[in-house]
């Protein structure tokens, strides 16, 4: 199976064969794989140089490389041809979701408003605070799915964003 | 004593009385006419505060006059929230100003000294990320003059604890009084690292009516320490509050290196608590050597399974204004997170492979409708752990 990986700004092919040979960019390379935890931390020694990589969060994918943050995204191959957009990042509709439970109090946006990343679209009351949830990227609004003033669970889609 | 420091506009007050220098600012307001007419008088910038907070919630700049109805309303609501009293006064904002903070010790005997500084400048919603001491833009003779000023207005208040009395210092190094933190504030590792002092029991020597077991002179600094506040918080999203199940955790050791943490594997982080998960304290023998130890520890730290502050800390340790000790309380809204640092190829190569690895195994995981009923979905996610 074909992927194309997404880390921060740079994009890495990567091949799983079914003889369990990697291919980096079209090379074949000497990797040994460990999962170190279940789906959340692998040791990676690629061509002689140690690597840790531990799962920061699934959705959206964040890594910690051997201490250091990277933002990543993995389109395979179905959807490469496709023509779809990443799982994680580069989605053609990108979700906002209510990040923990909490009281809505405003929602800054309505249907069909364009918005910049990083725009503020509502206004979410939890821990005590007023939390701005800002424009995951920038596009127009296709769908507000949340009323001001309702309480909402952690999760719940409030906003739809058709990005650009 | 402590109700009298605690509310602000009070401590304002004994601090003018003290002769320690104050902003311009308000007693309590009525109401939002009587508010917003002050904010006219005052100049805005202003900045708003619940008369009986602390921690910095509950605050709101108000940039412009018409910006004030709607400030006064969420000012008032999260005072009423998060302290029970909805009191609020005013103050004139003080722009690019460090936040300078002065650790005191009072017996009941009528002693106080001073300990030094803590810079806790680098803040989000005024709340504090980084604290270091001593501060990089403190020289000798501004140290001395805040000590002196904490110094005389805990004896003015008549105040027995350990304490904090927090300033602005501007950019010509003038200061003015904050507040006082009538507490052990989460930060007073930093101290106890340079002084080499344990706080906590001091504060429990005083409560027990003993002595300060030594005099302003006695005291000794030696080095520098830094402190990082992991929070669990998005900084790539604006520090917005995460919560969840903490999948995986590993901490820092080594030489100068403290960690005070609640964080372990399996732990929910609930959603109606403070955000703070652990702190990491770093001492060296200068500051050079502080942020060398704090850089590696924080690249050995991991935390998996909820976003973490910890992407902040790590940039921020290496960002040219925080190297060089040139920064104030606008030093966060002016990061940039997208601002990464590159990867080498080796490095590139192992986390493209990692990444697919994760999705991989997250899919399978998830493979299952996500339109089941959550007590469905709660059975299944229980079947699978």
């Amino acid at each position: 199976m074909r992927y194309e990986v997404t880390l921060d700004d740079r994009r890495v092919r990567v091949e799983l064969g079914e003889d369990g040979r990697f291919t980096v960019d079209d090379r074949v390379v000497a990797a040994d794989v460990r999962e170190t935890a279940r789906g959340r931390q692998w040791s990676i020694i690629l061509e002689s140089e140690s690597h840790e990589i531990t799962v920061v969060t699934h959705e959206p994918l964040r890594l910690d490389v051997d201490g250091r943050d990277v933002r990543a995204a993995v389109i395979d191959e179905r959807a490469l041809r496709a023509g779809r957009g990443a799982v994680g990042l580069r989605t053609a509709r990108v979700e906002l979701r209510a990040p923990m439970p909490g009281l809505l109090k405003a929602v800054h946006v309505q249907e069909g408003d364009r918005v910049d990343a990083d725009a503020p679209l509502a206004t979410l009351e939890a821990m005590k605070m007023e939390n701005e949830l800002l424009a995951p990227s920038a596009g127009r609004i296709a769908k507000v799915r949340a009323t001001a003033g309702t309480k909402v669970e952690a999760g719940v889609v409030l906003i739809v964003i058709a990005s650009d | 004593v402590q109700r009298l420091l605690g509310e602000k506009t009070a401590a304002r007050r004994l601090a003018r009385a003290a002769g320690v220098p104050v902003a311009e600012g308000t007693e309590p307001l009525r109401d939002a006419a009587a508010a917003r007419a002050a904010a006219k008088e005052i100049g805005y910038p202003v900045v708003l505060k619940p008369a009986g907070g602390g921690g910095g919630k509950g605050m709101r700049v108000v940039g412009r006059d018409e910006e004030f109805e709607a400030a006064w309303r969420a000012a008032t609501g999260e005072a009423s929230a998060a302290f029970g009293a909805p009191a609020l006064y005013l103050e004139r904002l003080i722009t690019s100003a460090r936040h300078i903070e002065m650790q005191i010790l009072a017996d009941a005997q009528g002693n106080v000294v001073w300990l030094g500084e803590r810079d806790c400048s680098i803040q989000r919603r005024h709340q504090k990320l980084i604290e270091e001491s001593p501060g990089p833009s403190v020289g000798e003779g501004l140290r001395a003059e805040l000590g002196a000023a904490a110094v005389r207005l805990a004896e003015r208040a008549g105040y027995v604890n350990a304490g904090t009395v927090e300033f602005l210092v501007d950019p010509n190094g003038d200061f003015n009084f904050l507040e006082v933190n009538t507490r052990l504030q989460v930060e007073h590792p930093v101290t106890e690292m340079v002084t080499g002092l344990d706080l906590v029991a001091l504060q429990l020597r005083i409560a027990a009516g003993e002595g300060l077991p030594f005099t302003q002179d006695q005291i000794t600094r030696s080095g520098a320490a830094i402190e990082c506040r992991i929070t669990a918080e998005d900084p790539m999203t604006g520090f917005v509050p995460a919560s969840g199940r903490v999948a995986l955790v590993r901490e820092p050791a080594g030489p100068g290196i403290r960690v005070d943490s609640a964080l372990f594997s399996g732990m929910t982080v609930p959603s109606e608590y403070d955000s703070l998960l652990a702190k990491v304290i770093a001492h060296g023998r200068d500051r050079e050597e502080a942020i060398s130890r704090m850089r590696r520890a924080l690249a050995e730290m991991r935390v998996s399974g909820i976003p973490t502050s910890l992407a902040f800390h790590r940039a921020a340790l290496y960002e040219q204004d925080f190297v060089a000790g040139r920064y104030d309380t606008d030093f966060v809204s002016r990061w940039d997170p997208q601002k990464m640092p590159d990867l080498s190829d080796g490095v590139a190569g192992a986390a493209a492979l990692a990444a697919v690895l994760a999705v991989r195994a997250h899919g399978e995981r998830r493979a299952v409708p996500v339109a089941d009923p959550t007590w469905a979905r709660a059975g299944r996610e229980d079947a699978l752990r």
